[in-house]
């Protein structure tokens, strides 16, 4: 008798009883989509935390951080890098583009409105390698970072707040007492993490004139390729801490360090809830079984009618054995269905990516099939030894 | 065709051992009809299970065709039901949710035949026994001597040696038992050997000759021409 035959007769018997089949595959289900979406989304928020944490890889931050020394002595600076550092980081080797900016907060006001915002004096570099975009009116040009023209670009979240969702492109809003015109409005951001804050950004020259602010508070190095990051890095906070005659008080993040971390605890997580998910199959699986052995007894009669016309003990094995496979199967997959549709939804409502991988969608169905093996090898057994003529009898 | 040699069937329940054949000795040659008569409880039923291989002897040897099938193994026992032997049982033991085609496929599914083969044969089969037109009829859906007739030519469709019929009419009326053995006569013409067991005489008439068993024996003549039952 063909596996084909087989499965037909199994998916017969499974219709038989679709009710019944439905609850016993309830803990497969279950524990499969558990799985599924818990994967699923613990490996997709794996990888945007690294991404935003490490940047998109390309990029490293430059950071100060004086020794204890130099604060008692009040030896440090509020905005540690000079356009000096800026020129000397440029001329490194791998360095495609230095981000240099500098930030307060202060009050902007619109005739009788005002709002706090953070006003953010960046070099050309930043917008592109920050990858922000322009929705309305222009960017900055050269021209307005050589000239330290009076212009800013404003974030979404402030066009609501001061403009109610109007144009505000011509506008002339107060940065302290400093009048500057409004030339752009940046794209609202995506992203779980995203919130839209009230921000305002000036030519970093502008903000020079109107604040007196000399130096950098903060500089990102962006590299061509992801490989020079640790030794570019290396090297930029060497040239730093050579020009301020310092120790060690110019660093850069060990991205490394930082993505292994987060890594150990998404696999923590995964690990802790894998193995409750874990515990629900084998509930499922116990669940088979025991539907399995009802189903046994319920057709001892089909057994014995079986072997009466010439069906070997394997082959009722083999029958019952594929029938809790099968039930399993679908099981796993009705589960890895049910919990890819969520895992989607998840990340769809929660703007919070979702990663599928088809290592697990094999790997849950290789399960499914496991625990309709484990457990259905029991039931299977007990039907193969059944006495044909003590079965014949049975009513 | 069937050599029983000294065949002895006991059960034993719990410390006591009851001896249900006590040693039963007979040939039975191709062709022949034969009818089991004796009364309840006699054996009847045990003896047609070790010819139907379905059971084995507590000791003794059986051959059929040739072969000593008291040594077989449990898939050679299999093998010999499948290829060689036939039921037809009083509770006609079809699979409710098979069709009466489906059902009478059965033991060519065990054979291992094609698809196109076993649905060729089943419905010659099932043509032969008269139910060309209720093939696709669930057991349910069919009379009583109906199932018996897809029983029947389930029992015919691996062209087996041997059938062998346990009170096949014990559930039927007159009429359809009539009907039924007529069946049987017939096969029995086309050179199919044929055990019946039976309660009825008017079924035994039907026979060539008639075994009698009493408390695990066989003996050639009813005690008192008639058993109590
Ligand atoms: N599995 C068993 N265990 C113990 N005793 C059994 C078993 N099977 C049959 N017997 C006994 O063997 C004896 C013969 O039974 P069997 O079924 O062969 O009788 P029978 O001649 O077919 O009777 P009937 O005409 O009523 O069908 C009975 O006394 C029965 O109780
Ligand atoms: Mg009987």
């Amino acid at each position: 008798m063909s596996l084909f035959e087989n499965i037909k007769m199994a998916l017969m018997s499974v219709k038989a009883h679709k009710m019944r089949s439905i609850l016993t595959m309830l803990g497969i289900i279950i524990g499969v989509a558990a799985v599924i979406v818990v994967v699923a989304i613990g490996q997709g928020g794996e990888a945007m935390l690294k991404s935003q944490i490490a940047g998109d890889g390309n990029t490293i931050e430059v950071f100060y951080q004086p020794s204890e020394e130099e604060m008692q002595q009040g030896d440090w600076e509020q905005n540690p890098f000079t356009s000096d550092d800026i020129r000397e980081l440029e001329k490194l080797d791998k360095v495609t583009n230095v981000v240099a900016s500098t930030s307060e907060y202060s009050t902007v006001r619109l005739r009788d409105e005002s709002t706090d915002t953070s006003i953010t004096g960046i070099n050309q570099a930043y917008m592109e390698v920050n990858k922000l975009d322009i929705a309305e009116g222009r960017g900055f040009t050269s021209a307005d970072f050589l000239g330290g023209r009076r212009v800013t670009v404003v974030s979404a979240a402030m066009q609501e707040e001061l403009f109610e969702g109007k144009s505000p492109i011509g506008e002339i809003i107060r940065v302290g007492v400093q009048p500057v015109e409004i030339i752009g409005v940046l794209e609202k951001p995506t992203g779980l993490f995203a919130f839209g804050s009230v921000d305002t950004y000036l030519p970093w020259s502008a903000m020079r004139n109107m604040f007196g602010t000399n130096n950098y508070s903060q500089v990102t190095l962006e590299v061509g390729d992801t490989d020079d990051l640790k030794p570019t890095g290396e090297q930029a906070t060497e040239v730093l801490n050579r020009l301020h005659d310092t120790e060690d008080s110019y660093q850069v993040m060990n991205m490394e360090e930082i993505a292994a971390g987060i890594g150990q605890v998404t696999t923590i997580m995964t690990t802790i809830i894998g193995s409750i998910a874990g515990i629900s199959l084998l509930v499922g699986g116990i669940g088979v079984m025991n539907i399995m052995l009802v189903s046994v007894t319920e057709r001892t009669r089909e057994i014995g009618i079986r072997k009466s016309l010439g069906a070997t003990r394997q082959q009722i094995l083999f029958q019952f054995l594929v029938e809790s496979i099968i039930l399993t199967l679908i099981g796993g997959t009705i589960g890895i269905l049910l919990g890819s549709g969520t895992a989607y939804l998840v990340s769809f409502f929660a703007d919070w990516p979702s990663l599928i991988s088809w290592q697990v969608v094999v790997g849950a169905l290789v399960f499914s099939m496991l625990i309709g093996i484990v457990f259905g090898i029991l039931p299977a057994n007990k039907a193969s030894r059944l006495d044909p003529i003590d079965s014949l009898r049975y009513e | 065709m069937i050599e029983l040699e000294k065949i002895v069937k006991s059960y034993t329940l719990g410390k006591e051992t009851v001896e249900v054949l006590k040693g039963i000795t007979t040939t039975i040659e191709k062709g022949e009809f034969v009818a089991i008569m004796g009364p309840s409880g006699s054996g009847k039923s045990t003896l047609m299970n070790i010819i139907g291989c379905l059971d084995r002897p507590t000791s003794g040897t059986y051959f059929l065709e040739g072969e000593d099938v008291s040594t077989h193994s449990d898939p050679e026992l299999a093998k010999v039901r499948n290829k060689s032997i036939g039921f037809v049982f009083q509770q006609f033991q079809l699979l409710p949710r098979l069709t009466a085609l489906k059902n009478v496929e059965l033991p060519m599914v065990y054979a291992g035949a094609s698809k196109k083969e076993r649905e060729e044969r089943a419905s010659d089969s099932l043509t032969r026994v008269g139910l060309r037109d209720r093939m696709g009829h669930l057991p349910n859906e069919l009379s009583g001597g109906q199932k018996q007739r897809v029983a029947i030519a389930r029992a015919l469709v691996n062209d087996p040696s041997l059938i062998l019929a346990d009170e096949p009419t014990g559930a039927l009326d007159t009429a359809t038992s009539v009907a039924i053995m007529e069946l049987f006569v017939e096969l029995n013409k086309e050179g199919t050997t044929i055990i019946v067991v039976t309660h009825e005489p008017e079924v035994a008439e039907y026979a060539n000759r008639v075994i009698y068993v009493r408390d695990g024996l066989l003996g050639k003549q009813p005690m008192n021409g008639g058993f109590p039952s």
